[in-house]
């Protein structure tokens, strides 16, 4: 065996590099083919309905299909901000979710730090019972928050929109899970240099958690503007409704409106791209380290 | 040593206990006040919703005009009841069918994404992005994609020749939902699996090829048990979440054709805010959807808390 | 009693739960002024906490705190005159050095220029002038714990509470800090109380010595006190490397003599006071103390060397004894004594250490 394959031996070594790097090289060619397979489909939707909402209705008919936007047709969006609610709707969705991120950013990093640092009596109680109902949604409540807000005479206001969603707990144990994670004794030592709780949070915690805190309000934002049964029910008047209500009352209204409803999903979403492509790179490594923090 | 010596405090045991009293006390009050604010939302739009779930669910009558107390005869009728009980059917359906596809597609862009060298932000990118889409108008991009005439669905199957399929019809509609759900969802998790993936011992995998193992195997034996705990999380999370499906079914379905794809959710809504005279009813099954949820996390915590000595 | 003002720090039967376990309990201490005390013992003696409480980091299960005089129990801790250096320096990561060392002094709300300048005072003790504007992530371990002392000295307090602050630097460089906290002491002169479980530190650095095990102390000490006259048997065996040789066996009276019967026999002479009855007891030699005898003379006890350790201009030699613990005896590393040979050794009398049966230290009848 030896002597056969000697004269083998003794090229081999440089072919064995040379065939594991062309191995490496098709491997990795294949995962990019397979990957971009799969974003294609994942991603092919919405050039679809992009391309529909330039067209009018005769042409979204049409078959074969057009690949392209042409003839350029701009009166489903025309129709969509002029005589629908829709820059309404916007405005109310982006209100409604900026304040809910601006309150819930201090109200859970301060309901963290307290969590995390300060004594208490019952605090452990307190972490278990946000633990176990963190996942209770919205949707499963719609009948006693109902008749709280009412009870309250708050339907039909922002406030019914803002506060329910207050109250989800993720945002104070992300926090918690962050303010754990600083420095040992950082605290101890800010207290010994004569700081009280409160400066201590807001000097040193704060600036210190600030990665954490745009994950808290990315995860918020986004959370926000997609929510749909509670503005379902909550707000009745065509004042205060918010995007997702609408554009499901779009649909709901009957007719195939086809144009329209393109039209409307992409304007959806550009707010959401914008946002998303802007914060792209931190939001995907942050928000998936805190996740896992648990 | 004994109690026979005499202490040389200066202070008085009373007088210790006093101002020690008064010291926790102002800690305490601190620690309550920065917990307040978020506590006080808390108790009064989470834990009190739901208790009042179980106050409504003894209840029958109407939301917007008083309700008189039957105890428990609304879980009682439940599983008679053909509404209810097709909507929890419905949903249960959908979890199973909708899960798997999830979490499995998820894995599999998760190992690409985790091997790959370049342009992995691009892929991470689109990947991720039906997860920003509110169901609604996903529901609605989806509308585009089923129509039987023009959809996008249709067209391609007529490329390859075939005949149009209905695919909101009775036979397909939950499966379609159930689809939407996977296009969406899938793309949350796969970054989730990908930073799990890159968190992993990297030793163990060139010991492994050192050993021979092939990529299959390395799959089999290292990544699958090193994921264990997330996956088990995985699961349990996207079930609870695919048991709250409403919005989609909505906008895409209208809960139909007939019942198909009317969730619970849809179903509660419907009995409180369409039928106007069910709302214990409809909070019994929100009840029963609550503590399914609740048994989840249950579980979900149990494992994670005892597996925890084994990493 | 009336000394107390004297004191820079006291401790009255300060004890500590957590729950039902007793973390500390009876602690009684007065430190003088300018004394550099080391709180010695292994991990989890509580000596961490002792700190944190004295510092108000925690809150106390009982007894009192004096400092300066003034019972400290119920003030904060940035009211009790003392400053802190930590294990893991605790710096504030989003400051720069210079912020960083004025920042306890900024919140007691002295003029711009003097603070500046006792920043730059600390900066030049401790040479840190060059890293003034840089961050904490920026500069080495060694150059952190300068800073996090340097944040200590700018405060000016009553007393430096120092919780193991070498343990995270490598063994060449807390060498060198050691002698530089040591010099610092001597120049600034502020009472230091000084967290370690490493004794060769403790006994280095300290005018006194805290021996600490399981929340109590041991023994108070100078360290040639803590060295030669250990308190009992956890003092002896802990402090000095290698420990201290023990002999479990009974003291016996024989003849009106006091003799100790064990692996070895041994007159105790007055090291056995009369009010010290027969009984077990244990007996201790520092390796440095054992004799070697020629045994040609046929004085001594002949024993067999199981190993030689050489460690640089000291070897030491284990002989085994019979009763399992074998003897270590101290050697010039030029011995010509190897492993297998026969020796004859000797346990002079004054260098011997009686313990009772409870392990605590017997003290010589004074004739």
């Amino acid at each position: 065996m030896a002597g056969a394959t000697s004269a083998e031996a003794r090229l081999s070594g440089a072919d064995h590099a040379r065939q594991r790097r062309r191995k490496r090289r098709r491997a990795e060619f294949l995962r990019h083919l397979l990957l971009a397979v799969i974003t294609f489909i994942l991603v092919a939707p919405f050039y679809y309905v992009f391309l529909a909402s330039l067209k009018n209705s005769t042409a979204i008919f049409s078959y074969p299909p057009s690949l392209l936007p042409l003839p350029l047709y701009l009166g489903n969006y025309e129709a969509l901000l002029w005589n629908t609610g829709f820059l309404r709707w916007m405005f109310n969705t982006l209100f409604v979710a900026a304040s809910v991120t601006f309150i819930k950013v201090f109200m859970d990093s301060m309901a963290g730090y307290a969590l995390a640092k300060i004594e208490m009596t019952g605090k452990k109680v307190i972490f278990l019972a946000m633990l176990i109902l963190l996942m209770v949604p919205i949707g499963a409540l719609i009948v006693p928050l109902w008749s709280l807000v009412s009870a309250l005479g708050l339907t039909d206001t922002y406030l019914a929109l803002i506060l329910p969603p207050l109250a989800n707990p993720l945002g104070a144990i992300l926090m918690r899970q962050f303010i754990l994670g600083l420095p040992r004794d950082l605290d101890n030592a800010a207290r010994l240099d004569g700081l009280n709780d409160f400066a201590i949070y807001w000097r040193i915690v704060l600036p210190l958690i600030k990665p954490g805190l745009v994950v808290l309000a990315v995860i918020i934002f986004t959370d926000q503007f997609m929510s749909f049964i509670w503005p379902l029910i909550a707000t009745t008047s065509d004042d205060l409704q918010l995007l997702t209500v609408g554009v499901a009352a779009l649909r709901a209204h009957g007719g195939a409106n086809y144009g329209l409803w393109s039209a409307s999903a992409v304007m959806s979403l550009i707010p959401i791209s914008i946002f998303f492509f802007v914060l792209q790179r931190q939001f995907l490594a942050r928000s998936l380290a805190g996740a896992l923090k648990q | 040593m004994t109690g026979a010596v005499p202490s040389r405090l200066r202070l008085a045991p009373f007088e210790h206990r006093r101002l020690a009293r008064k010291a926790r006390l102002r800690r305490e009050l601190t620690g309550w006040l920065f917990l307040a604010p978020y506590f006080v939302c808390f108790l009064v739009f989470l834990v009190l919703p739901v208790l009042g779930t179980v106050w409504w669910s003894t209840r029958s009558g109407s939301l917007f005009s008083g309700t008189k107390f039957i105890g428990l005869r609304n879980f009682l009728e439940l599983p008679d009841v053909v509404s209810a009980w097709s909507s929890i059917e419905n949903t249960l359906i959908f979890a199973l069918i909708s899960v798997p596809p999830i979490l499995v597609g998820a894995l599999g862009i998760a190992l690409l994404l985790a091997q790959i060298r370049h342009g992995g932000s691009i892929y991470r990118f689109l990947v991720y992005f039906p997860v920003l889409v509110p169901g609604v108008v996903a529901a609605l991009i989806w509308l585009f994609l089923t129509n039987v005439d023009f959809g996008l669905f249709n067209e391609v199957i007529h490329l390859f020749g075939g005949k149009p399929v209905i695919w909101l019809g009775a036979d397909h509609a939950l499966t379609v939902l159930a689809v939407l759900d996977v296009w969406r969802n899938v793309g949350y998790w796969a970054m989730f699996f990908v930073a799990a993936i890159i968190g992993l011992p990297h030793e163990l995998y060139q010991a492994a090829v050192l050993d021979g193992a092939s990529a299959f195997a390395r799959f089999r034996h290292l990544t699958l048990p090193l994921l264990r705990r997330i996956l088990f999380f995985a699961v349990i999370v996207s079930t609870i979440w695919g048991l709250q499906v409403f919005d989609t079914a909505l906008v895409l379905t209208n809960g139909g054709p007939g019942t198909a794809t009317t969730t619970v959710i849809y179903r509660v809504w419907l009995y409180v805010f369409a039928s106007n005279n069910k709302v214990g009813f409809a909070s019994a099954i929100s009840l029963v959807l609550i503590l399914a949820i609740l048994g989840l996390t249950l579980v979900q915590m149990r494992l994670l808390r005892s597996r925890r000595g084994q990493d | 009693m009336g000394e107390n003002r004297a004191y820079a720090i006291e401790l009255v039967e300060v004890a500590k739960r957590y729950g039902e376990t007793a973390v500390l309990s009876g602690v009684d201490l007065a430190i003088e002024p300018g004394e550099f005390v080391a709180l010695l013992g292994p991990s989890g003696c509580g000596k961490s906490t002792l700190l944190k409480l004295i510092a108000g980091l925690e809150e106390m299960s009982g007894g009192e705190i004096y400092i300066g005089g003034r019972l400290a129990n119920y003030l904060h801790p940035s009211a009790r005159n003392v400053a802190m250096v930590f294990q893991n320096y605790a710096l504030y990561p989003h400051m720069t050095v210079r912020a960083n060392l004025g920042f306890p002094l900024r919140t007691s709300g002295i003029a711009r220029a003097e603070l500046r300048a006792k920043v730059e005072a600390a900066a030049s003790l401790l040479q840190l002038t060059e890293q003034l504007d840089r961050y904490p992530d920026e500069l080495s371990g060694g150059q952190r714990q300068r800073v996090a002392l340097g944040r200590a000295i700018v405060r000016e307090p009553l007393a430096f509470l120092m919780d193991e602050p070498l343990s995270n630097l490598d063994a060449l460089l807390r060498v060198e800090m050691r002698s530089e906290l040591v010099r610092l002491h001597k120049r600034v002169g502020r009472t230091t109380i000084y967290v370690t479980h490493d004794q060769v530190e403790a006994m280095t650095m300290a005018n006194r010595i805290v021996v600490m095990h399981r929340g109590v102390i041991q023994q108070v000490g100078t360290p040639s006190e803590v060295y030669s006259l250990p308190a009992n048997i956890f003092v002896a065996t802990f402090v000095g490397s290698p420990p201290m040789n023990l002999l479990s066996g009974r003291l016996e009276t024989a003849g009106g003599e006091r003799v100790f019967r064990g692996a070895l026999d041994l007159a105790l002479g007055r090291l056995a006071p009369a009010s010290l009855p027969d009984g077990p007891v244990t007996v201790g030699i520092r390796p440095e103390h054992v004799q070697l005898v020629d045994p040609a003379t046929g004085i001594g006890r002949r024993v067999q060397v199981e190993l030689v350790e050489r460690v640089g201009p000291d070897s030491y030699l284990l002989a085994q004894f019979g009763d399992g613990r074998p003897l270590t005896i101290r050697v010039d590393a030029a011995s010509p004594i190897r492993e297998g040979d026969g020796i004859a050794i000797r346990l002079p009398q004054e260098h011997l250490r009686l313990f009772d049966a409870a392990g605590n230290r017997v003290t010589k009848e004074i004739s």
